[in-house]
């Protein structure tokens, strides 16, 4: 019977181990070690039968028993790790990519050309003690020409090319940002230091450089006691902040019924070598016109409510679309208001 | 302002400087050079000849064959000009020689010996078209007797001479005249300058003149008689200078008038004295109804605030404007009354506008001409007509009265330094700079008395004075400082907030655009709809004749041109003010907002509304034509992402009546089922929706496209109000439990409603919660739908049990059931 016994545990042995090596999947390999050590296995079988043995006969029995389990559960082990090692190979296999290809094209959007120059600008003045002042777009033809020195039969309000929204009204479409500087002074008191970012209107005909609508940054700064090398110095910082810390800034002489002296602001071209040749943003002379400024005149000071004999100040305007121009080397001033995705995603 | 270099130079002498060197110098100080023409440049090698003979062309009818010599050599060459003969003195382009390129542009032109039709030309005569010297192409340039033979033509006239072209100030009238321009470069320089002084006559002439009738409009009347006049054409010199200013040459009394204009800066006009009836002038206001033919031919229709020139019998001119037809100096003309006045700027520009009539003259007196000018321009252009028209000084009528110096301004020259933010800057040496200007200044101590010359009528002011004296000194001098921060400064709550907008748009996948806000009457709307327009009296076109109303129809036309351009796909944004009427509806959407979106006029009075609005637009592909999720394209649900997270962002956090609802509705131009009204506290304060079919076919756009607006000041007259910074909420550590609900309702009831179930029945221990599966089917009937949720439950003090999550599902269902709604488990 033992011996019998015995030989019904090699025999077992040898089927396990060999169902086991067939076992090609982990759910295979689980099905060989149920068949060969559960509960209705052939093993469990033989393991009840030893309770019928002699002592000495369950002795040898027990011990091929166990040492088939253990010699099972060693191979099991080794099995199972190597179908899992497989199992694992081929997923990561098949989960192969290819990151060659290009990836999915959620993009953000950017901000407009003209958004980023008008921060830009905005930001430079909020780093020198500015804030941000706003006004209408459709704008009192008060606060547009008459605050700003510019009497109905001014030529500079012909040479302005007004859209006019109501002449019975005396609302027009804000030729300029300057009213905005007229809105601050009525309502606060000096001193002042305010960035007008906005848009504006001339009726303008459309060409590469000319454009109905168009953007601008106005600046005004009024205290006691501010001089005109303080306008200067404030326009070179913002030529520096702008296009460069190496730029310089030339003033000459100009004519705006709403500052007294009036300066044309140009800024040292850096797209040449600037040694008279043909260069596109300067034409060779080395200087291009950037803005237009000014000492406050008394008249609109006056207009506005403040005492011109105790307090002076500063304007100026800046165009963004020309600092667009000059600085992304935009030709056509039409590219910014079509709204081609090829333009808008560029910058 | 043109100024032909050679004419400078008789006033002032900057010989000394080369062209460029002077424009950097008018540029840099004051006298803004627009560009600098050439007319005739490239005229090289033409010489002046005689015609010794001339004969047919052998060959051709219109040619002839011509013999010129420069006294010494004979020339043969072929002409087809026939203005001239034998013993004139022509214009002669040797073999070699080069004239400016023919049509404007280009290189000069280089004259060879040519065959024509058997004869060899050897070079040509020219006409002055050739030479840019005039449009006068009808036959050659004959030359007076008198020119010396055989020399350049450039020596005879300063033909290819540079023509400096300023742009005058506006309030720098005194720039329209050579004189004026020479005397600012010679106070820029502190050199000399000539000034022009004729002898004033005081022989009286028969003629009689009276402006009592012009009470404020003219302050000095000049006229003097020139008689024996022969009209006819000028000498070249003249036409040239007059070419080379843009005035076209008419016959030498007109010539003349002009020539003075551009030299001293005062408009003459000259009346045949023949046609003048009763040999008197009078200048007076118009009567209504009042008419003129003016020199151009046109019937003009006055008011009485026109100024007008009549003499015995009717109206002879419009008075800084325009000569009248009748009075006008012709070929028989013998007597001339030359004419020169003052009047005021304001009635001048007032005429000439409305009539929209401007003339050189007009021009002038509407910025100011020299008020002490008129005497001696008159008298400049009389001895002008002696030499050139071989007329005889006759005698002069004037009424008025020469203006003088301007009013006195008192400076302190101290002031003037600190304004120019310059340490020191001496009395003496500001008076210097006034003094170059023409001004009279006393200096007593730091204090300067300015008298500005008769004509800166611009100078009033300190200020006006500090300007002159920063300009002469240099404003390349000045220092550069800056100011000392003097306020707080940065951009307020809602200024930030704004940015915010933009990046939640622009996360979202969105590029910014910007368009004119100018639209036709038909334009497809968004948030609240309106037939309220704010009109333009002058647009730019009849389609763009009102102020858009709402952002979408510009960005549509965006995503036209995007379409266009065969892109896939296209998502834009528009942060921008649309215009409605004061009282248009959307008013109703702002008003419980602060009143930060009003804008009014000086005198309180309400500008159109115009308030901001974030505009979104989209169609075709989301990702474009990318490999990985193919076909996907953009729907209204990613234009709601954009306005949901904009107001999470924006509003107070923890409100629930800042949640932004959703409710269908039907508009024109939209997806009656993809359509729905975005509301806050009640009001609507936006749209999205996807266009119709029709709509978006009307506009040849593929579908899908959508779009949507939302008004931005409601939010952001909220922060501007009550800007209170976001709470933090303690982090839950204990886990958290997720249930599903699945909520069944009719399709009228929106989801907004049946959330507010969700987050009542779950009360505090709510922490999210997602739609995960909205279900219609034939087992829920018609009408209805099933929308599961999912929620995620956390309670900040102990372990969720399944009986908590019984407990909500339980509260849910109750809440649900209370709109109409069941829950499906």
């Amino acid at each position: 019977m033992s011996e019998k016994t015995t030989t019904a545990v090699d025999r077992v042995r040898t089927e396990a181990l060999g169902a086991m090596e067939q076992a090609r999947t982990l759910d295979e390999l689980d099905q060989v070690r149920v068949r060969f050590t559960g509960r209705k296995s052939e093993l469990a079988g033989i393991q009840k039968s030893m309770g019928s043995l002699d002592p000495e006969q369950r002795k040898q029995v027990g011990q091929a028993v166990n040492g088939l389990r253990q010699e099972f559960d060693a191979a099991f082990e080794a099995r199972h790790d190597a179908l899992a090692r497989a199992v694992l190979g081929e997923r990561l296999e098949a989960e192969r990519l290819d990151l060659s290809l290009p990836p999915r094209r959620v993009r953000p959007g950017r901000p407009h050309l003209i958004t980023q120059v008008l921060d830009e600008i905005v930001d430079a003045f909020i780093g020198l003690g500015y804030s941000v002042a706003d006004g209408p777009e459709a704008e009192a033809g008060a606060y547009n020409f008459d605050m700003m020195n510019i009497p109905a039969d001014h030529p500079a309000r012909q040479e302005m090319d007004t859209i006019y929204v109501s002449t019975d009204d005396d609302v027009v479409l804000r030729t300029h940002t300057s009213p905005v500087q007229a809105r601050v002074m009525t309502t606060q008191t000096p001193p002042i230091a305010v960035v007008v970012p906005g848009r504006v209107f001339r009726a303008d005909s459309v060409d590469a450089t000319h454009s109905p609508v168009f953007h601008q940054v106005e600046g005004l700064l009024i205290d006691e006691g501010v001089t005109l090398a303080d306008l200067r110095g404030t326009l070179l910082a913002m030529a520096q902040a702008l296009f460069g810390p190496d730029r310089e800034i030339r003033l000459r002489p100009s004519m705006f019924p709403f500052t007294e002296p009036s300066v044309e602001t140009d800024v040292s071209c850096g797209f040449c070598a600037r040694d008279g040749a043909a260069c596109r943003a300067c034409s060779g002379t080395g200087w291009i016109e950037i803005l237009g400024a000014g000492m406050v005149d008394p008249d609109v000071l006056d207009a506005c409510g403040i005492d011109h004999q105790r307090y002076s100040g500063f304007a100026f305007g800046v165009g963004a679309e020309r600092v667009a121009m000059l600085r992304h080397g935009v030709r056509d001033t039409r590219d910014l208001y079509e709204g081609d995705a090829r333009f808008l995603a560029r910058f | 302002m043109k100024v032909p270099l050679s004419w400078l130079l008789d006033f002032v002498d900057v010989s000394h400087l080369s062209v460029d060197d002077l424009i950097d110098v008018m540029s840099l100080n004051g006298l803004e050079v627009e560009e600098v023409h050439a007319p005739g440049r490239g005229t090289l090698g033409v010489r002046t000849k005689r015609v010794v003979s001339w004969g047919p062309h052998p060959d051709a009818d219109k040619l002839r064959v011509v013999t010129v010599t420069d006294g010494t050599e004979q020339i043969e060459l072929v002409c087809g000009a026939s203005n001239f003969d034998t013993g004139d003195i022509v214009a002669h382009a040797e073999v070699g020689a080069t004239i400016p390129a023919q049509g404007g542009a280009g290189e000069p032109f280089e004259l060879e010996a040519r065959e024509l039709r058997g004869v060899v030309s050897n070079g040509m005569l020219c006409s002055a078209r050739e030479l840019q010297l005039g449009d006068d192409h009808s036959g050659i340039m004959v030359l007076p007797p008198d020119t010396p033979l055989g020399v350049s033509l450039t020596q005879v006239l300063p033909v290819g001479e540079p023509v400096i072209e300023v742009a005058v100030l506006a309030d720098r009238g005194d720039h329209h005249c050579i004189l004026g321009l020479a005397r600012e470069v010679a106070a820029i320089l502190g050199i000399a300058h000539r000034v022009p002084q004729p002898a004033w006559s005081d022989d009286p002439s028969d003629v009689q003149v009276d402006i009592a009738g012009a009470a404020g409009g003219c302050a000095h009347f000049v006229t003097r008689v020139v008689e024996d006049v022969t009209v006819g054409p000028s000498p070249w010199w003249l036409r040239q200078r007059l070419i080379q200013c843009g005035i076209r040459p008419i016959n030498n009394v007109v010539d003349v008038t002009n020539l003075v204009m551009l030299e001293l800066g005062q408009p003459l006009h000259a009346f045949d004295l023949d046609t003048v009836h009763g040999r008197r002038v009078e200048v007076r206001w118009a009567l209504e109804g009042e008419t003129l033919v003016t020199l151009d031919g046109a019937e003009r229709a006055l008011l009485g605030s026109d100024l007008i020139i009549a003499d015995a019998d009717r109206i002879v001119s419009l008075a800084g404007v325009m000569g009248g037809a009748d009075t006008e100096v012709a070929a028989g003309t013998t007597t001339v009354l030359l004419e020169g006045a003052i009047w005021d700027p304001g009635t001048i520009r007032r005429t000439s506008r409305r009539l929209n009539l401007i003339s050189e003259a007009s021009l002038r007196f509407e910025r100011r001409v020299d008020p002490a000018g008129a005497r001696r321009a008159v008298t400049r252009a009389a001895e002008l007509l002696v030499e050139l028209a071989g007329g005889t000084l006759g005698g002069v009528a004037e009424d008025g009265a020469p203006g003088g110096p301007g009013e006195p301004v008192e400076v302190d020259a101290a002031w003037v330094a600190r304004f120019l933010g310059l340490d020191d800057l001496p009395p003496d040496a500001q008076a210097d700079y006034l003094r170059r200007l023409g001004c009279e200044v006393d200096v007593r101590g730091a204090g300067l008395t300015v008298t500005p010359p008769s004509w800166r009528g611009d100078l009033v002011r300190p200020a006006d004075i500090a300007e002159e004296v920063a300009r002469l000194y240099g404003l390349d001098n000045v220092p550069s400082t800056l100011p000392p921060v003097l306020t707080r400064g940065g951009l307020s709550v809602a200024q930030k907030a704004e940015r915010r907008v933009r990046e939640a748009a622009l996360a979202g996948g969105f590029h910014e655009v910007r368009t004119w806000p100018f639209v036709g009457r038909a334009t497809l709307q968004a948030v609240v709809p309106t037939d309220g327009r704010v009109g333009l009296e002058n647009p730019l076109a009849q389609d763009a004749a009102t102020m858009t109303p709402s952002l979408v129809e510009a960005l549509l036309q965006v995503v036209r041109r995007n379409v266009g351009q065969q892109r896939p796909g296209v998502a834009i944004f528009e942060l921008a003010r649309i215009f409605r009427p004061a009282g248009d509806p959307v008013e109703e959407s702002l008003k419980g907002f602060g009143d930060g979106w009003i804008w009014r006029d000086p005198e309180g009075r309400s500008l159109p509304t115009q308030p901001r609005t974030l505009g979104l637009a989209a169609q075709g592909l989301r990702l474009g034509e990318g490999w990985l999720d193919e076909g996907e394209t953009w729907s209204v649900y990613d234009l709601l992402a954009v306005f949901d997270e904009v107001v999470r962002r924006l509003a107070p956090p923890d409100d629930p009546s800042w949640t932004l609802e959703r409710l269908a509705v039907e508009r024109d131009g939209m997806h009656p089922g993809r359509t729905a009204a975005l509301h806050v506290r009640g009001v609507e304060i936006g749209l999205v929706g996807q266009l119709h079919p029709n709509e978006a076919d009307a506009r040849d756009l593929p579908e899908p496209v959508v779009v949507g607006e939302l008004l931005l000041e409601p939010l952001l007259g909220h922060l501007e109000v009550s800007p209170e910074p976001i709470q933090a909420r303690p982090l839950t550590r204990h886990a958290a439990m997720t249930i599903d609900v699945a909520l069944q309702a009719p399709v009228t009831v929106p989801f907004a409603e049946l959330r507010t179930a969700i987050r009542e029945g779950a009360g505090e221990l709510l922490d999210e919660h997602w739609v995960f599966d909205e279900y219609r089917g034939e087992q829920l009937g018609e009408g209805q739908r099933s929308i599961a949720v999912r929620l995620r439950l956390q309670s900040p003090d102990r372990q969720l049990t399944d009986e908590d999550a019984e407990q909500v599902i339980q509260a849910i269902a109750e809440r649900a059931g209370e709109l109409g709604a069941t829950l499906r488990r």
